[in-house]
C-alpha cells in the first residue's frame, strides 16, 4: 500500500505543482463532457438521419427489396418533375399568404397586449391559446366548421339569409386556399405576437417619449422608432413564419386531401405521397434534401436582409 | 455671426408658469398644490430626495405626464393640455434615450426630420450644433460606439437643434462619473450663458444645484419646501428639511432647551440669536449651525465643549467630527493647527448671526 502515496518524481519535478497546461487540457475534456447530451441528441435525431436522407436519396430505395445505388438519378428525375415544381410553386404561394397574414396580425396583436393594462392577460391568453391546441385537432375543427352540411359556416351563412343555397367552400381552390390560410393565422399568430410582444417590451419607453418631445406623430414613432427596434425579434420571427409554412402539411392533408383537383398539394405533401404512397423512398429523400437546401437558403436570404448592416 | 448665434437662430425665450398644479397616480398624490414662477432665462433646479416628485414635475411640464388639476403656462401660453412637441420645449433625458439605430446626426436631426424640413437644413443645423459641442468628428457613429460623456453632449445637441424656448434636464449627469460630471456641468453653464435659454434641470445632488442654479426649487414628498437663489437657501433656510438638505457636510443640528433666560445646548448657553419673539422658558429649540460657522471659542466666551472623534483632511480644509453631548453629533471646519486627535476637548461657539432656530415642528423660528 506505502507505494500509492509516494510521489512519482517525474510527474513532478522537484515537488512543483503541476504543469498547468495539463490542467487546461482536463478542463476541455470537462467542458466536452458538458455539451455532450446536447450533441449527442443533434447527432442522433439530426445528423444521423440527415446523413441517412441524402445517402437514400442516392438509391432507388423501394420499401422492400434492395436499395439499388443510381447517383444522381433522382435529381436529374427531379429536374423533369412538373408536379413537384408544381407543389413548391403552390407551397411558395401558401408561404407569401400565411407569413403576410400571420406576421400582419400578430404585429397589430402585439401592439395591442403590449402594455399593462385592465385585463391584458385576459386577451393575451385568449390569443395565446389556439396555439398550445395541434394543427391535426385544429385542421379537424377546421374541416368540421368547414362541412358544407353539417358544418358552421355554410348553415350559418345560410340562415342569415347572406347565401341562398349551401356553399361549399372546400370545393374550389380560392375559398379553400383562404379559409386554410386563415385556419393558420387564427391558430398560429398568438405564437408570433409573444415574440413581437416581447421584442416591442424591450423598447425603452424613453426612445418613445424622446419622439414625441422631437414632435415625431404615431405613425412616425412607429416607423422610426419602434419598428427598427423590433428588428430582430422579427427576423426571428420571420424565419420561423417561413420555414413553417414551407413544410405546411398537416392543414392541407386533413382539411382539403391536397383538393380540389389536387391543386392544394405542398412540397411536404409531395414528398409524402412519393414516400409513403408510392414507396419511392429515395426519390422521396432526395426532394426532402432539395427541400432543407431551399430552405437554408431562404433563412440565409432573410437573415442578410434583416441584418443591420452598421451593427457591429 | 458666432458659433452660438448661429444655432440659437432667432429664438424668443420663455418663461413657465405653474399654478395649483396636481398630480395623482390613481390613489396616490405625488404633487400637491404646485405654484411656481420660472423667469425667462432662468436656469432652475428642481432639487429633492429620490421620490420627492421632481421628475414627475419636469416631465409635467413636458407633456410627458398629464396634469390632474391646474395649469401649466409656458411663455404665457396655456400648455396644460397641449401635445410634448408643441410646447417648444427640449428634453435631455437621464438615460439619454439616443435612438441606438441612428448616426449621432440622425440622432440630433430626428426632430427636425419629422417636422419635414429640407435636408439642407437638417443638415446644416446639426453641423452647427456639432460644432457647438465638439461633435464633428462622431456624426456618422453609432451611440454605442460613444463614451458617456460624448453621449450626453449628443443627447444636449438633440435638444439644441430642436431650437427650443425652454431646455429640460432629468437627471442627465447621474450616469457619468465624478470627474466628467463637473467637466458636463461647467459645459451645462457655459451653454446657458451662451444661449440665454430657461433651462429646467432636475437633480438630486445639492452640489449640482447649488453650481448651477439660479434660483433652487425644493421638493419634499410631492410639495415645495423652498423657493430661492442658491445663497437664499443656505443662509436662510425657511425648515429643517431645507437646511439640512442644502450644503455639504450637512448643517449641525443641537437640540436645545430655554432656561435661565438663555438658550442653552447640553446645559452650555450659546449667544442669542436674537429672536423677535422670544420663547418662553423652557420652550425645547433645535439650533443649525453650519460647519464653517464653529469656531474655537476664546477664554472667558460662553462655549460649548466637543470632543474630538475622527477627522477628515482634504487639504486646504479639515472637517472634525465629534460630540458636543452624548449622542449628538456634529462636524466643525478647522484650520490643520487645531488638534484633532480622538479624544481632544475643544471649547467651541458662534456668531449669534450664525445661528438658526428651528421649533420642534420643522419650522425656522426667526
Amino acid at each position: 500500500m506505502t507505494n500509492t502515496t509516494e510521489i512519482d518524481p517525474a510527474a513532478t519535478p522537484a515537488g512543483k505543482p503541476p504543469p498547468r497546461r495539463r490542467r487546461r487540457r482536463g478542463s476541455g475534456w470537462e467542458g466536452l463532457i458538458y455539451v455532450l447530451p446536447a450533441a449527442a441528441l443533434v447527432i442522433v435525431f439530426f445528423m444521423i438521419p440527415l446523413g441517412m436522407t441524402i445517402w437514400m436519396s442516392l438509391h432507388k430505395w423501394p420499401l422492400m427489396g434492395k436499395p439499388r445505388w443510381i447517383g444522381l438519378d433522382n435529381y436529374s428525375r427531379m429536374l423533369g418533375d412538373r408536379d413537384f415544381w408544381g407543389a413548391l410553386g403552390f407551397t411558395a404561394q401558401y408561404t407569401l399568404a400565411a407569413t403576410v397574414g400571420l406576421l400582419g396580425v400578430a404585429l397589430i396583436l402585439a401592439l395591442m397586449v403590449e402594455r399593462p393594462s385592465r385585463g391584458v392577460a385576459l386577451y393575451r391568453t385568449a390569443y395565446f391559446l389556439p396555439v398550445v391546441t395541434g394543427f391535426a385537432s385544429a385542421s379537424l375543427l377546421w374541416a368540421w366548421l368547414s362541412n358544407v352540411d353539417s358544418g358552421l359556416f355554410s348553415p350559418l351563412a345560410q340562415m342569415l339569409g347572406l347565401t341562398a343555397q349551401p356553399v361549399n367552400i372546400l370545393a374550389t381552390f380560392g375559398p379553400a386556399f383562404w379559409s386554410v390560410t386563415i385556419m393558420v393565422v387564427w391558430k398560429m399568430a398568438g405564437f408570433y405576437m409573444v415574440i413581437l410582444m416581447s421584442g416591442l417590451q424591450s423598447i425603452p419607453t424613453d426612445y418613445i417619449e424622446a419622439a414625441r418631445i422631437d414632435g415625431a406623430k404615431a405613425h412616425q414613432r412607429f416607423r422610426y422608432i419602434t419598428l427598427p427596434l423590433v428588428r430582430r425579434p422579427f427576423a426571428l420571427a420571420l424565419i420561423l413564419c417561413v420555414s413553417g409554412s414551407m413544410l405546411a402539411f398537416d392543414q392541407f392533408y386533413i382539411i382539403l386531401s391536397g383538393g380540389p383537383q389536387n391543386r392544394t398539394v405542398t412540397a411536404v405533401y409531395y414528398i409524402f405521397n412519393e414516400s409513403f404512397v408510392s414507396f419511392r423512398l429515395g426519390y422521396g429523400s432526395a426532394l426532402s434534401v432539395v427541400l432543407l437546401a431551399i430552405l437554408m437558403v431562404l433563412s440565409a436570404i432573410q437573415l442578410r436582409l434583416l441584418r443591420d448592416r452598421r451593427e457591429s | 455671426m458666432t458659433r452660438i448665434d448661429h444655432v440659437a437662430g432667432e429664438r424668443k425665450t420663455s418663461g413657465v408658469s405653474l399654478q395649483g398644479v396636481n398630480k395623482w397616480f390613481g390613489a396616490v398624490q405625488v404633487l400637491g398644490d404646485i405654484d411656481l414662477d420660472i423667469q425667462s432665462g432662468e436656469f432652475v433646479v428642481f432639487v429633492g430626495p429620490s421620490g420627492c416628485g421632481k421628475s414627475t414635475l419636469l416631465r409635467l411640464i413636458a407633456g410627458l405626464e398629464e396634469v390632474t388639476e391646474g395649469e401649466i403656462r409656458i411663455g404665457g401660453r396655456d400648455v396644460t393640455d397641449a401635445d410634448p412637441s408643441d410646447r417648444g420645449i427640449a428634453m435631455v433625458f437621464q438615460t439619454y434615450a439616443l435612438y441606438p439605430h441612428m448616426s449621432v446626426a440622425q440622432n440630433m436631426g430626428f426632430g427636425l426630420k419629422v417636422a419635414g424640413r429640407s435636408k439642407q437644413e437638417v443638415t446644416g443645423k446639426v453641423a452647427a450644433a456639432a460644432d457647438v459641442l465638439r461633435l464633428t468628428d462622431y456624426l456618422d457613429r453609432r451611440p454605442g460606439q460613444l463614451s458617456g460623456g460624448q453621449r450626453q453632449r449628443v443627447a444636449i445637441g438633440r435638444a439644441i437643434v430642436r431650437d427650443p424656448d425652454v431646455f429640460l434636464f432629468d437627471e442627465p449627469l447621474s450616469n457619468l462619473d465624478a470627474e466628467l460630471r463637473v467637466e458636463m456641468r461647467i459645459e451645462i453653464s457655459r451653454l446657458h450663458q451662451s444661449l440665454g435659454n430657461t433651462m429646467i434641470y432636475v437633480t438630486h445632488d445639492q452640489t449640482e444645484a447649488m453650481t448651477l442654479a439660479d434660483k433652487i426649487v425644493v421638493l419634499r414628498s410631492g410639495r415645495i419646501e423652498q423657493v430661492g437663489s442658491p445663497a437664499e437657501l443656505y443662509d436662510d433656510p425657511d425648515n429643517l428639511f431645507v437646511a439640512g438638505f442644502i450644503g455639504s457636510p450637512k448643517m449641525n443640528f443641537l437640540p436645545a432647551e430655554v432656561r435661565g433666560g438663555a438658550i442653552r445646548v447640553a446645559g452650555h448657553p450659546v449667544p442669542d440669536p436674537g429672536l423677535r419673539s422670544r420663547p418662553a422658558e423652557g420652550t425645547k429649540l433645535l439650533l443649525g449651525i453650519r460647519p464653517e460657522h464653529l469656531r474655537l471659542a476664546k477664554p472667558g466666551e460662553p462655549a460649548l465643549t466637543v470632543t474630538a472623534q475622527f477627522a477628515e483632511f482634504l487639504g486646504g480644509t479639515t472637517y472634525l467630527y465629534g460630540a458636543v453631548a452624548e449622542g449628538v453629533d456634529c462636524v466643525m471646519e478647522v484650520d490643520r493647527s487645531v488638534d484633532t486627535r480622538q479624544g481632544a476637548v475643544l471649547n467651541v461657539t458662534a456668531m449669534a448671526d450664525d445661528i438658526r432656530c428651528f421649533g420642534e415642528n420643522g419650522l425656522r423660528l426667526r
